[in-house]
């Protein structure tokens, strides 16, 4: 009984040390003979050392699995490939799918690697553009391997992943870029390019916030398909809540989806989306409401210069409360409790901002209310800083006078004491 | 029977007097330099008062010393005053220490019978350095704490006892909280301990010999020179002087405040511009400028061995100038006495400009 | 001569007093801890309810679950820098800003939010309850 138990823990800890090691890839007839044939092969057509990265041999998949033929035929070209029935070489574009889908899209077999992995892609995909035009015929469209990549298949979690995050517009823009290539499909090959200058492309690319869509956050993964005039604001509206929210419950809905304008794509783009900026409501300069309201202006330009003149006063707040804690930060007062009302003003700015998206007055003034009551405490305690520091400079004023008074005094006294003295020696 | 008679009954109170009656001072050119002394005492008290002031409300450790500062110059009233006449007073003390330091050195005041004196001087002019440099991180801002890593740092190359001594200094291998509650230890228990045994003997010594005297003015007849009373003459001049720099405090304190900064953070990269205090400026210069090797030893240990050096000879100057002890002037520790300065000055400059 | 210098004496006394004595009281504001703050009295937080306290330069929410669980989390939203709210219908933190969403343990889980927000720790002592953050060292 001893022994088993001991032999259990060394069991344990074998394992532990097998667990440290990364899995190498068992060495099978195709791998042997495939390494030496890959020396000679040029730099670009190499299959190692990046195929011993992937994801399929590490969990113990082998070339046969997806390429066929017998792995176990060591030395022996014609029993390992093409003596053998099951070996199909490269895999053609069309069976593509369907080989890769044999595993994915089972459940059962992929349960055994883990329980969150999706099966559902195969299903998807041909749903999707790609997808469509591949069952038409046209084999130019994406498959697995074009956006995954061919040998060496990283997980997505993988930063080197061509479907990462970060990587996918990239990945994307191969094809979509390339006007050449795009010329028969009749659709912009700019859309890289604008993503990149918008604000999700920034923050993704520039800011390394994966938080930020990529393309298949907008229009799927495999099921990728430009987002419908009727549902973008659904697709926005995941990310911004409120302001999907607010317009839904605008009066300015029912007019979008009458006249069949992309709702939230009508003002701010779609590939795209710059940062917002206030002049938007800015009926002389920049504003995306004359794109329908034209010039003629009316209550819709009543309603964008009062937006305007609300969120430009809030800022001018903000900006006198700023410099007045800035100077009494500069006289070297301590100001940071003022930077609480001037963070909340900040907030409210953002949040009036949003509220806009109601195109309703009163709820637009209601949001911008406490910014206002901010920036008021934040420049009244800049001004009592201000004052302090004017305080400070009378008391030291008033008790250097006394001081100079006092040594003033005292030096007339030591005269007078002096004078005295001499007074008496004489 | 008055008050007075019971107390001259009891602690001899008319001696005291008679004495301070008897007590005189030299008038010549150098009067002047006397009053140093007196304004490094006033300075010092003005370091006490404000020091114990601010303890009332300083609590050390990493979450609150840097917030409790802030707590004192912001919530308190008259808090900012507080501590920047603590600020200001510390550097202007350490100034004047330094003077005073020269001008007895110049004046040759160090010679028999007053090398103990002299010792007792030096011992609180380190003191005084240990004060400012435990002083310095306890508002546990960026600066200080960067400021502590690298003067901990110097002091642990020294050879043989360094590590022990970066240790000891530290509280542990890093500048941490550890570091923190011992310096305000150093600060204000340590060090004001050892300073006022110290500054009592020292001010003792000076009553009980007398002002020096520079070695030509004792060659002129004792009935040509020139003296005045201690009280009140002398007295009162000192208190006009103490005035004038309390005034000069204030002025600097309202003026001139000392920012706070930015909390320390362990993880925080060193912020530019990471200096020691000025005082230090002169040692933190040469040790940047000392090449990595010189011959076979490190060049930062070069500097600190010749440091120590330096000043194991300014301490023991009594002992080294021969002349002194026969009351002449020695020109080589003239020399000695102008290029230190000129080298400190010097240093401390470029220290600034770079 | 020497009425003068009485009272210019007195004035300096005065002078150095004033602050000094103005320094000794204690002032208004209680002394602003940073390790641990208190958030108020048990009593002051009903289940479903919460509270926006200081924490040093930051404002945390404390926040009571309807199960009566107490919990605190850094109350600035890491999209821009809002302020969040306790939503006690759906026991979630919520900013108002961008309708970011984050469960009571601070992950993000719906909305702009690119990263959780920090949490602090709740310790409920003589009825009081106080907010702390593990030390640092």
């Amino acid at each position: 009984m001893r022994n088993l138990q001991l032999l259990g823990v060394i069991l344990f800890f074998m394992g532990f040390l097998l667990a440290e090691q990364q899995p190498i890839p068992k060495e099978d007839a195709c791998i042997r003979c495939h390494k030496e044939m890959d020396e000679e092969q040029e730099e670009g057509q190499k299959l190692f050392p990046d195929i011993l990265n992937d994801i399929h041999l590490k969990r113990g998949l082998s070339c046969a699995d997806c390429h066929g033929g017998d792995p176990e035929a060591f030395d022996d070209e014609d029993k390992a490939m093409w003596d053998n029935e099951s070996f199909s070489g490269e895999v053609s574009r069309t069976d593509e799918i369907a080989m890769c889908g044999s595993c994915h899209s089972d459940p059962r077999f992929m349960r055994q690697y883990s329980t969150a992995i999706r099966t559902d892609q195969v299903k998807q995909y041909w749903t999707s553009k790609h997808g469509m035009e591949l069952k038409r015929g046209n084999k130019k469209v994406a498959i697995c391997t074009d956006c995954h990549g061919v040998h060496g298949i990283l997980s997505v979690e993988d930063p080197r992943s061509p479907v990462y995050d970060m990587n996918v517009p990239s990945t994307c823009s191969n094809c979509h870029s390339n006007s050449d290539y795009m010329a028969e499909f009749g659709i912009p090959t700019d859309q890289y390019y604008k993503y990149r200058k918008s604000v999700h492309g920034e923050a993704l690319l520039d800011n390394n916030d994966v938080g930020a869509p990529a393309c298949n956050d907008c229009h799927g993964n495999h099921g990728a398909i430009p987002p419908d005039v009727s549902h973008i604001s659904d697709i926005c509206g995941t990310c911004h809540v409120n302001n999907d929210q607010l317009f839904q419950e605008s009066h300015l809905k029912p007019i979008f989806v009458k006249r069949g304008f992309g709702q939230c794509e009508a003002c701010h783009g779609n590939h795209e989306v710059l940062k917002p900026n206030d002049d938007f409501l800015n009926w002389e300069h920049g504003s995306v409401c004359v794109q329908c309201h034209e010039d003629k202006g009316g209550e819709a330009k009543i309603m964008a210069d009062h937006f305007y003149t609300l969120l430009d006063s809030l800022k001018g707040q903000i900006a006198i409360a700023n410099s007045f804690v800035e100077k009494a930060d500069q006289k070297g007062m301590e100001v940071s409790d003022l930077l609480f009302p001037l963070e909340e003003a900040h907030k409210v700015l953002i949040q009036t901002r949003t509220s806009i998206h109601s195109f309703n007055k009163d709820y637009v003034e209601e949001i911008a209310k406490p910014g206002f009551e901010a920036t008021k405490t934040a420049i009244e305690g800049g001004k009592a800083a201000l004052a302090e520091f004017d305080f400070r400079r009378k008391g030291l004023f008033i008790s250097s006078l006394i001081i100079t008074f006092l040594a003033l005094a005292l030096y007339l006294k030591i005269k007078d004491i002096d004078r005295k003295q001499s007074k008496d020696k004489s | 029977m008055g008050i007075y008679e019971s107390l001259n009954e009891r602690l001899y109170l008319d001696k005291i007097v008679e004495f301070s009656k008897k007590k005189k001072v030299p008038v010549f050119y150098g009067t002047i330099w006397y009053y140093l002394g007196g304004v490094s005492l006033f300075l010092f008290i003005t370091q006490v008062v404000s020091g114990v002031l601010l303890l009332l409300y300083y609590q050390p450790g990493v979450a609150t010393a840097f917030e409790s500062v802030r707590f004192i110059v912001s919530k308190v009233e008259f808090g900012w005053l507080i501590r920047e006449i603590h600020s200001w007073s510390a550097n202007l003390f350490i100034f004047f220490v330094f003077l005073h330091m020269f001008t007895v050195f110049f004046a040759k005041a160090y010679r028999k019978p007053r090398e103990l004196t002299w010792f007792s001087g030096m011992l609180l002019l380190f003191l005084a350095l240990g004060f400012g440099f435990s002083g310095y991180l306890l508002p546990w801002n960026e600066l200080a704490f960067f400021a502590t890593k690298v003067g901990s740092d110097i002091a642990g190359s020294i050879p043989v006892v360094g590590d022990f001594l970066l240790r000891l200094l530290r509280g542990g291998d890093e500048v941490s909280g550890a570091t923190l509650s011992r310096f305000f230890g150093i600060h204000v228990a340590i060090i004001p301990a050892v300073f006022t045994v110290l500054l009592g003997i020292h001010l003792v010594l000076v009553q009980v010999q007398g002002m020096s005297i520079p070695p030509e003015l004792e060659k002129v007849p004792e009935e040509d020179r020139r003296y005045m009373p201690f009280f009140p003459n002398f007295a009162l001049r000192d208190v006009l002087t103490w005035l004038i720099i309390l005034n000069v405090v204030a002025l600097l304190a309202v003026f001139f405040p000392w920012e706070l900064g930015v909390k320390a953070d362990f993880l925080a990269p060193a912020p530019p511009g990471v200096k020691p205090e000025w005082y230090f400026m002169f040692m933190y210069q040469t040790l940047r400028l000392i090449p990595a090797h010189v011959w076979f030893i490190e060049g930062e240990l070069l500097g600190i061995l010749t440091f120590m050096l330096g000043g194991l000879i300014w301490f023991f100057v009594p002992l080294l100038d021969k002349k002194a002890k026969v009351g002449e002037r020695s020109k080589f520790w003239n020399w000695f006495g102008i290029i230190l300065i000129i080298y400190m000055i010097t240093m401390t400059i470029w220290g600034y400009l770079v | 001569m020497d009425i003068i210098l009485g009272a210019g004496f007195f004035a300096w006394i005065g002078a150095v007093l004033y602050p000094i004595g103005k320094y000794l009281v204690p002032p208004k504001v209680a002394e602003m801890s940073v390790n641990s703050v208190e958030a108020g009295g048990i009593s002051e937080f009903p289940p479903s309810s919460s509270k926006i306290v200081r924490f040093g330069r930051r404002p945390v929410i404390v926040f009571r679950q309807q199960n009566g669980d107490f919990h605190a989390l850094s109350a600035t939203c890491t999209h821009l820098d809002c302020t969040v709210q306790y939503k006690s219908d759906t026991e979630q933190i919520w900013c108002a800003c961008h309708n970011g969403l984050y469960d009571i343990e601070g992950k993000n889980i719906s909305g702009p939010p690119p990263k959780p927000l920090m949490q602090y720790q709740v310790v409920l002592q003589n009825d009081k309850v106080i907010v702390t953050r593990e030390e640092m060292t």
